[in-house]
């Protein structure tokens, strides 16, 4: 991301292109024919797995992301987890892995779940896991196991049953990362939009006066909060 | 073929003024939120990050040069709103000015909106150019006199005084939204307004601040679900019964505020379906709308993506009657974009004061204007470098090929930090005001 007064111009575009461009010209040694990239299906493909690969990592990073103190735009982070579940369909209708499972059994696969735990040993240290810098670095000949853990951690995001009895009620805010920071799990905990007005009221359809006891009792909250906080 | 919002082929703009801190290092409070003309073009408003509201006043013309219109300057200047703390959930609110809306005048007062992310606030501003004097029981600075000392009577009486511009908040719409506020837009019954964040819009009346209504709620029960987010919403400049609003996948509604009371169900979609030959990962990003306008006629709308302006025809919902690329280069550069989170940014639009005329900014400080009638286009830059007084802006171009042709830039040396999210144009005059990050640049038709 930008930061803040830094002036970052042509080089930053520059940055992410030398990627797409390095992995390309890998495909490109590793080409026999030497023919014009354009012309070969194989190697567009392979260089579209490639920018599938970074985008991948990137929308992870991204989600990782956390500014101490200030709300994550809602917006950015659906576009985010839509891109994220895009590749992942595109990932398993690819038949990544060779495995030809329903991402739900890949989960529930013992094996697998040590696998992800174990590959991912930087969740409570909030640390980026090597997996993935591995998994970003290498081109799409990389070995299985790796892309395999990838759709399974992916496969986390459809699965909640699993998390049933975790109580959350505690880490309910509109922030996603501190979510995942209580949770125990990497990279995402149960909810991915915790419910942030549950605690107003279950039903979405108000009149106008249900809303008003609702800011009432918001108001309450705040008026207690700084009752507590002068004290 | 020449008047007010002409055409593009006979318009020449010049550089006016311009407002803010001329050095590079920009305090972040600077940064220029949101602009915005009142409906007789005298005033002008803009919100900061710092939560500070600005208001321009036009000169009016002088009679000895009449080929200039009146400038800008200082009006008022208040802070709307203040950093607040969230201790439910431990965040800050942030006092950013998303949004200014003015309404219509009445009175002698003016009366403006302004949101942050989750209160509304309406202010009057007022002049006062008269004190009373003389009164029997004070003295002149205030102090009350003993009454003891008072041997003669006499009536107060009103002598001017330096003209005073105060603004006073007259009510707060607070603890309606859970979600961060995008939008608010003035209803044509000039009673009502709308607030609208990532999941919901509200319906309010401007003189009650207790209550609102709930018209939109897109959350779904299970958060998990949640795949679509609210990006703006804007009332009908004619119909009080209609609304619009626009979501993150490119799709917007229209609704009938007489159907029912809450209007989920939409009177009309409009929606364009995607060219499968530009489909790549960045799809659903980029076709995400950061804007919609209604025209000033009322019978089309403009929707502003990443990359292209759409103007619709409210009878047509199947595809848009006009699409212009804002900056089409951009599009093999989206995976960069992407990873320097420029691909997040929102761009406004707007209408000039016959609809013949949109306008919408890019980077680089550029912004791009495209007429209707004539179907051409043209880019602009805000910059220092071209604020001699009254000196034309000459139309800029990034080079696409290979050749770089002279005075051209390549798509390279943009500088994605320099972006100009926020164009407004005065509703009668072709006079325009150009936010880049910290500085307001005024430009105007050139008048011979």
């Amino acid at each position: 991301m930008l930061g803040r007064g830094v002036k970052r111009k042509w080089s930053c575009l520059e940055e992410a292109e030398v990627v797409s461009e390095a992995a390309e010209d890998k495909q490109q040694d590793e080409d026999e024919d030497g023919q014009d990239g354009l012309l070969d299906p194989s190697r567009s493909d392979a260089s579209r797995l490639q920018q599938r690969q970074l985008v991948l990592g990137l929308c992870l990073e991204k989600l990782q992301r956390y500014h101490a103190g200030v709300e994550l735009s809602l917006r950015r982070s659906v576009l985010l987890i839509n891109t994220l579940r895009q590749i992942q369909e595109e990932m398993r209708s690819d038949g990544v892995g060779g495995c030809d499972v329903h991402p739900d059994s890949c989960l529930l696969r013992d094996d697998f779940r040590e696998d992800a735990t174990v590959t991912c040993p930087g969740c409570s240290e909030g640390e980026a896991p090597p997996e993935l810098s591995s998994q970003e670095a290498d081109g799409s000949e990389q070995q299985k196991p790796e892309t395999v853990s990838a759709v399974g951690y992916l496969g986390d995001l459809a699965l909640d049953d699993i998390f049933e009895d975790i109580d959350t009620s505690m880490y309910e805010t509109s922030d996603l990362p501190s979510a995942w920071a209580s949770g125990p799990l990497w990279p995402l905990s149960v909810s991915l939009w915790p419910d942030e007005d549950v605690k107003l009221r279950p039903q979405s359809h108000s009149t106008a006066g249900s809303l008003q006891s609702c800011l009432m009792d918001l108001n309450e909250l705040d008026h207690i909060m700084e009752i507590l906080v002068k004290s | 073929m020449a008047g007010p919002g002409g055409g593009s082929s006979d318009v020449q703009w010049c550089f006016s003024q311009v407002k803010g801190a001329i050095d590079d290092d920009v305090a972040e409070a600077d940064i220029i939120s949101t602009v915005e003309f009142n409906h007789t073009g005298e005033l002008l408003a803009t919100g900061d990050k710092g939560g500070r509201v600005v208001i321009f006043q036009q000169e009016p013309e002088s009679k000895n040069q009449p080929q200039c219109r009146g400038e800008y300057n200082v009006y008022s200047t208040f802070q709307s709103h203040e950093p607040e703390f969230d201790y439910l959930k431990s965040l800050e609110i942030e006092e950013k000015i998303n949004k200014i809306r003015w309404l219509p005048q009445k009175n002698a007062a003016q009366f403006l909106l302004s949101t942050n992310d989750k209160t509304i606030k309406l202010w009057k501003i007022s002049e006062r150019d008269k004190r009373p004097e003389g009164y029997n029981l004070k003295e002149e600075d205030g102090r009350y006199r003993d009454p003891n000392t008072v041997t003669a009577l006499r009536v107060p009486i009103f002598r001017p005084m330096d003209l005073m511009v105060e603004a006073s908040p007259r009510r707060v719409f607070a603890n309606a939204h859970t979600y961060h506020i995008n939008s608010i837009a003035v209803n044509s019954d000039y009673e009502t307004y709308l607030s609208a964040d990532d999941l919901r819009i509200n319906l309010w009346h401007l003189e009650i601040t207790d209550r609102s209504f709930n018209i939109v709620d897109i959350k779904p029960a299970n958060m998990e679900e949640l795949t679509e987010v609210i990006t703006a919403a804007e009332f009908h400049p004619n119909q009080c019964n209609t609304f619009v609003y626009s979501s993150s996948k490119g799709t917007i509604r229209m609704c009938d505020m007489r159907a029912s009371a809450l209007c989920d169900k939409h009177a009309k979609m409009f929606e364009e379906p995607e060219d499968p030959n530009n489909r790549s990962f960045f799809s659903e990003i980029i076709s995400s709308i950061s804007d919609v306008k209604f025209s000033h006629s009322g019978r089309y709308m403009m929707t502003r993506d990443y990359l292209s302006v759409k103007i619709w025809d409210l009878n047509m919902e199947t595809r848009p009657v006009e699409t212009y690329q804002v900056h089409e280069y951009l599009r093999s550069k989206l995976c960069s974009l992407y990873e320097n989170d420029c691909i997040f940014d929102k761009f406004e639009c707007c209408w000039n004061g016959n609809d013949s005329v949109v306008m919408t900014g890019s980077y680089n400080n550029f912004f791009r204007m495209f007429d209707r009638g004539y179907r051409q286009d043209v880019t602009l830059e805000a910059s220092r470098e071209n604020s001699k007084p009254r000196s034309v802006l000459k139309p800029r171009k990034v080079s696409t090929g290979g050749k770089r042709k002279k005075d051209e830039i390549s798509v390279d040396s943009l500088d994605f930090n320099k972006k100009i999210l926020h164009t407004a144009w005065h509703p009668l005059d072709n006079i325009i005001a150009v936010a880049t990050t910290n500085n307001l640049y005024i430009f105007q038709e050139k008048l011979n």
